[in-house]
Parts: C-alpha cells; sequence; structure tokens
C-alpha cells in the first residue's frame, strides 16, 4: 500500500470515526485514499475552520481530534487552531501533506517550514523523512497527543511518502502511564488542609482533562470545602452545589472573588494562576497558604509558590485526601450568604433585549446533554456567567488563546461528537461570527443540526467596553454598524433564521430555534451600552471589582 | 548589570529540529544564552543561560520536550566578571 493508505488505514485502526480538512496539491495522495474509504471527511472551508472543529470534537468528546490540510498556505490556516488547542491542553491531530521531500528547503511551491512553524504551538511536532517510519511516527502522535497533559500534535508528511509503497504495520497508540504522586508528601496535604479554617478549591480545565469531575465533587462534598472555577474548569462542579460560587477571576462573581480573597488555603486543582483568573498576582489571595494538584509539574510553583503540591493523575489524588476532617462551619455559612446576597439581577426594564437574561432562560430551556460552545467577547463571558454547565465537555470556550471565531467550527465538530439529542448551540457575537463564516457553508453541505445565537450590538463589544472604560470613549474600529443582514446571510446557506430585538419576543423565538429540525440562527439585536459586569480593571486586585458605571 | 548565570546539561533524543526547540523555549521563558555547547556524538547540549526568572522556571518546561530525555543543573556559573 501508499503511505497515504497507511494513514488511512491507521486512522480507522486508531478508532476515528471522523476527521476535519481540506484538500490541496501536497495531500492528494491522503485524499485519493480517503475516497470510498468509509472514514467519514467533513470539508470545512477553511482550514482554520478544519482544525477548530477537530478542537471542538476532541473538547465534546474527550477523543483526539483529527484534521487534515495541504502543505504552505493549508498548514499556516491551521496555526491558530493548534495555538488554542496548545493554551487549553486539547489533543488533536494535525495532518498536513509537504511538498516532496526532494525539494524541501528550495522555496517549491506551496512549500512552507511547517515544523518550524509548528514550534511554539504544538505539544510536539514530526516531520517524516523515512516512509518505513510513518507508521511509527503515527503511533507516537496519537499518544503524545492525549497522555499526561494533552495537546496538539502535528504530522508533516512530504508527498512522496505520501505515494511510496510502504508495509502495512499498523500499532495503535496508548496512553502512558501517570507517574504516582509522592505518598510522602500527602501527609503534608492532609495536614495543611486540617489546619486549614477557610479553604477554597480553585477548579480549572484540569479536572476536565482529567475526566476527574466526580473525584473532585466528591472531594467538596466529603469535605464541604468551598469552590470557584477558572473559565475552562465550567461544568466541573456544578453551580448548583451549595458551596460552588461560580467563576472567578475578571468576570467572575463577586462572591467568587471576594472569598477567594479571603480565604487560607488555596487548593488548586488542575489551573496554573492565569492573569485573567488572578489580576494582579502578589494580591490575590494574599493571605492563603497552598496546596496545589496538577499533572504538569511545569505548573507548580510557575506562578505562585506552592507550600505543599501533589503532581499526577486527579483521579487518584483527590480520593486520597476526602477522609480530612476539617470544622469550617462558619466559613461555609459566609461563602453561602455571599452567594445568596450577589445572586444576578436579571432586572431588565426597558424593551430592548438583555443578553444575560436571555442566555440565563436559554441554558434552563436546554437538557444537561446540551453542548454550548462561544466564541470570545462579551458574550463569551455572559455564556460563562450566566448558564449553567453539568460538564466541561458541554461548555466549549476558547479559554488561554481567546480566538475570536472559535464558536461556530468548534460547533460542527461538538455536533459529530455527540448523539443526534444533544442540542448543540454556538452564541457567537456579530465581531467574532464573522471570522469564521464561512463554516455556515459546512452546515449546508452536511445539514448539519447547530443552533446559533448570533448577539449583535453592532460593536466588537469587549474591546467597545473596554474604550469606554480605559480609553476616554475613543471608539476606535470598534463601531460595525454596517454589519451585513445576519438573516439574509443564513437563508443564503439554508439556515431558518430570525431576528429579535425586544424582550417579549424572547421566550417564543427560544423555544422556536430549541423545536426547529434543522440548523437555525436567532439574530438578537442588543443594546450597545450593555457591559459585562462585574469587571476587575487591568492590573487591579479581584477585591477591587468594578460594578457597572 | 549582570545577570544570575547557570550552567544546564541538557541530553536529547536525536532530531533535526532539537536545537531550535530547545533554544525557543529558551528565548520564549525569558533567558538569553551565553554560550552553547553541542556534541552531535553524545545527543548533548551544554548550555549557559543568564535571566532575572528562577532557572527552574526554564528547566521545568526543557524536560517536557518529547525529544529531551534529561536536564541536568550544573554547577552556578560565577557572576560575570566585568559587572
Amino acid at each position: 500500500m501508499r503511505g497515504a493508505d497507511l494513514l488511512v488505514s491507521y486512522l480507522k485502526e486508531e478508532g476515528v470515526t471522523t476527521i476535519f480538512g481540506y484538500p490541496g496539491g501536497a495531500i492528494m495522495p491522503v485524499y485519493d485514499a480517503l475516497y470510498e474509504s468509509g472514514l467519514k471527511h467533513v470539508l470545512c472551508r477553511h482550514e482554520q475552520g478544519a482544525a477548530f472543529a477537530a478542537v471542538g470534537y476532541a473538547r465534546a468528546s474527550g477523543e483526539v481530534g483529527v484534521c487534515l490540510a495541504t502543505s504552505g498556505p493549508g498548514a499556516t490556516n491551521l496555526i491558530t487552531g493548534l495555538a488554542d488547542a496548545y493554551m487549553d491542553s486539547i489533543p488533536i491531530v494535525a495532518i498536513t501533506g509537504q511538498v516532496p521531500s526532494a525539494v524541501i528547503g528550495t522555496d517549491a511551491f506551496q512549500e512552507m517550514d511547517v515544523l518550524g512553524l509548528s514550534l511554539a504551538c504544538t505539544k510536539h511536532s514530526f516531520m517524516v523523512t523515512d516512509k518505513d517510519e510513518l507508521a511509527n511516527v503515527l503511533k507516537q502522535a496519537f499518544s503524545i497527543a492525549k497522555s499526561g497533559r494533552p495537546g496538539p500534535v502535528l504530522v508533516d508528511i512530504p508527498k512522496d511518502i505520501q505515494l511510496a509503497e510502504v508495509e502495512a504495520a499498523l500499532i495503535t497508540s496508548s496512553k502512558d502511564s501517570i507517574d504516582d504522586f509522592d505518598k510522602n508528601t500527602l501527609v503534608n496535604a492532609k495536614a495543611l488542609l486540617s489546619k486549614a479554617k477557610k479553604p477554597m478549591v480553585y477548579a480549572g480545565g484540569g479536572v476536565g482533562m482529567a475526566n476527574a469531575e466526580t473525584q473532585l465533587q466528591d472531594f467538596v462534598d466529603a469535605t464541604g470545602i468551598p469552590s470557584v472555577t477558572t473559565l475552562k474548569g465550567i461544568g466541573s462542579i456544578p453551580n448548583s452545589k451549595p458551596y460552588a460560587l461560580g467563576m472567578l477571576g475578571m468576570h467572575g462573581t463577586k462572591t467568587a472573588n471576594l472569598c477567594v480573597q479571603e480565604c487560607d488555603l488555596l487548593i488548586v486543582v488542575g489551573a496554573r494562576f492565569d492573569d485573567r483568573v488572578t489580576g494582579r498576582l502578589e494580591t490575590f489571595a494574599a493571605d492563603a497558604r497552598v496546596l496545589h494538584l496538577d499533572i504538569d509539574p511545569a505548573e507548580i510553583n510557575k506562578l505562585r509558590t506552592a507550600d505543599v503540591s501533589l503532581c499526577g493523575d486527579l483521579q487518584t489524588i483527590l480520593p486520597a485526601l476526602n477522609d480530612v476532617k476539617l470544622s469550617i462551619a462558619e466559613w461555609q455559612e459566609h461563602c453561602s450568604a455571599l452567594k445568596q446576597e450577589n445572586l444576578w439581577d436579571y432586572n431588565a426594564p426597558y424593551r430592548s433585549i438583555y443578553a444575560p437574561k436571555l442566555l440565563s432562560r436559554l441554558s434552563e430551556k436546554l437538557s444537561d446533554t446540551s453542548v454550548v460552545t462561544c466564541d470570545v467577547g462579551q458574550h463569551q463571558m455572559w455564556v460563562a456567567q450566566h448558564m449553567n454547565f453539568t460538564s466541561p465537555k458541554n461548555h466549549l470556550s476558547s479559554a488561554g488563546l481567546g480566538t475570536m471565531g472559535f464558536g461556530l467550527p468548534t460547533a460542527l465538530g461538538a455536533r459529530y461528537a455527540r448523539p443526534p439529542e444533544d442540542t448543540v448551540v454556538v452564541v457567537s457575537g456579530d465581531g467574532s461570527f464573522m471570522m469564521n463564516v464561512q463554516e455556515l457553508g459546512t452546515i449546508k453541505r452536511e445539514q448539519l443540526n447547530v443552533k446559533i445565537v448570533l448577539i449583535d450590538n453592532q460593536r466588537l463589544g469587549m474591546v467597545r467596553q473596554w474604550q469606554q472604560l480605559f480609553f476616554e470613549e475613543r471608539y476606535s474600529e470598534t463601531i460595525l454598524t454596517d454589519n451585513p443582514d445576519f438573516v439574509t446571510l443564513a437563508s443564503a446557506f439554508n439556515i431558518e433564521a430570525r431576528t429579535i430585538t425586544e424582550q417579549d419576543e424572547v421566550e417564543t423565538a427560544l423555544d422556536e430555534m430549541i423545536n426547529s429540525k434543522g440548523a437555525y440562527l436567532l439574530h438578537v439585536r442588543i443594546n450597545e451600552a450593555d457591559n459585562v459586569w462585574p469587571l476587575v480593571p487591568p492590573g487591579a486586585s479581584n477585591a477591587d471589582m468594578m460594578e457597572k458605571v | 548589570m549582570s545577570l544570575p548565570q547557570q550552567q544546564l546539561q541538557i541530553d536529547v533524543n536525536k532530531s533535526p529540529e532539537v536545537l531550535e526547540r530547545i533554544l525557543r523555549v529558551v528565548r520564549h521563558r525569558g533567558f538569553k544564552v551565553e554560550l552553547l555547547n553541542w556534541k552531535d556524538e553524545t545527543s548533548q547540549l551544554l548550555l549557559t543561560v543568564s535571566s532575572e526568572r528562577s532557572i527552574n522556571l526554564l528547566t521545568s518546561q526543557l524536560i517536557k520536550l518529547f525529544d529531551v530525555t534529561n536536564v541536568i543543573e550544573l554547577n552556578d556559573v560565577a557572576q560575570s566578571k566585568s559587572a
């Protein structure tokens, strides 16, 4: 068989059912091998869309996502998706065609040093230089992507290797075993815990990546310790738990931020002290000792020194801490009282639509198995604040890289990752939506049942908000009153669509969207003056939140 | 003002791009290469770096690289004489 056939056989052997890609010259042998192969290939309409679809697939399923592109521009278009996956530790494998080995380094047509480009935005990358190594490289690529702290891996395959005759020797990938955490340190961790009067769990994306939501919830149930989550940690502890205080950080809840500032022990679970979480780092939970639990030793002491750290699998670390006895009733009451005091206020005494209230209603109407993807900006923060999730696999948000254009293609990936009965909703903004709007073509081609809530304030809203607050209302290049007619745009792709502008239209419009048979775009016009609150200003402590101006 | 220097021994799996990988991480994490000695036959890189940052921030990132098999912090190199 040809190298290209080996690749397709390998993917099938690996259990891959769906891949996302875009053909081109240097990957044509692989597309030839895909033809009538039985492996589902989804033609996205831009390679960035294919990379994000693979990310969405991986995040919504927990499996490795796969994308495919040609050399040169095909590969460079994948880069943003790889960077996003790298920042959020998402296991994807990107396969790129490369010009034939003989002309690499001659500035051949559509040649680009993709291995060089990949260094900063992948966990690892390969260029296959020996046809007999192809099978082994593929096995390593999948193994690396999903082992330890997951991440994206790129495999660049020159065209001559795709065409070369190779032996079919397929061994599929395996997850490396995780080193056991240090049992001696466990004693110190328990001692630290048992002394705490005001402990706080700060749960990040690592919980979901370790599939340790159950263990984390058992831990907070057993100990009664209050908890906050990062943007990527949302869903790892449902907001309905009595001491779950919601998201912390720049647009976190007032309760989460104030209680973290007051705590005397911060139990960091699969999180990394991101600047959007901590605000001014020196002031972040300044009086707290730190117990850091993570799979990646490089995160320990990176930004905040840990008093005690345990490195390993959260699935085994967390149960080992369950039996610590604490007397924290006063602290629990304090956190709980603050939570009750600071419930979201959905009172919006005007006719125009208040997006937080709409999203809260949407969340109530969706089942627990629904997936919501979003883009980046004000609507993303409103989703994080006002929608409730019971699994991180149900909330796909570009956290580390903050990539506009993330929402629509990741929803395509999620659509393939989940059964038809799980509703998939994209919440986007009018700025972000236009960044990968070409993927409406994929929805049309594949007739995908994806619901789109497009929150339109005719602005690049988050930048506008910062211009209002921090740049003397100088609205430089953030006014989008020249947006296209989104309903007409949707109709060009055979997607049912409707615009709403007033609060009394929300209920029926949401029901109509949810009950529609196929894809649906709900275009929601909102007031451009609506901002995201609370807000920790840049450089400030999380204790100094702004709450409206 | 001279910055603290540290010498590292980095053992690697041979691959054409392994030096690029290491040097990229060194730069991106805020370290400057003062001296570099690469022995292809032993797949070993001796690197003297300087930075205001703690060396652990670099070594913990280097050891994560798939083609890096070992990172050893050698003696603390004396501060530059021409301060």
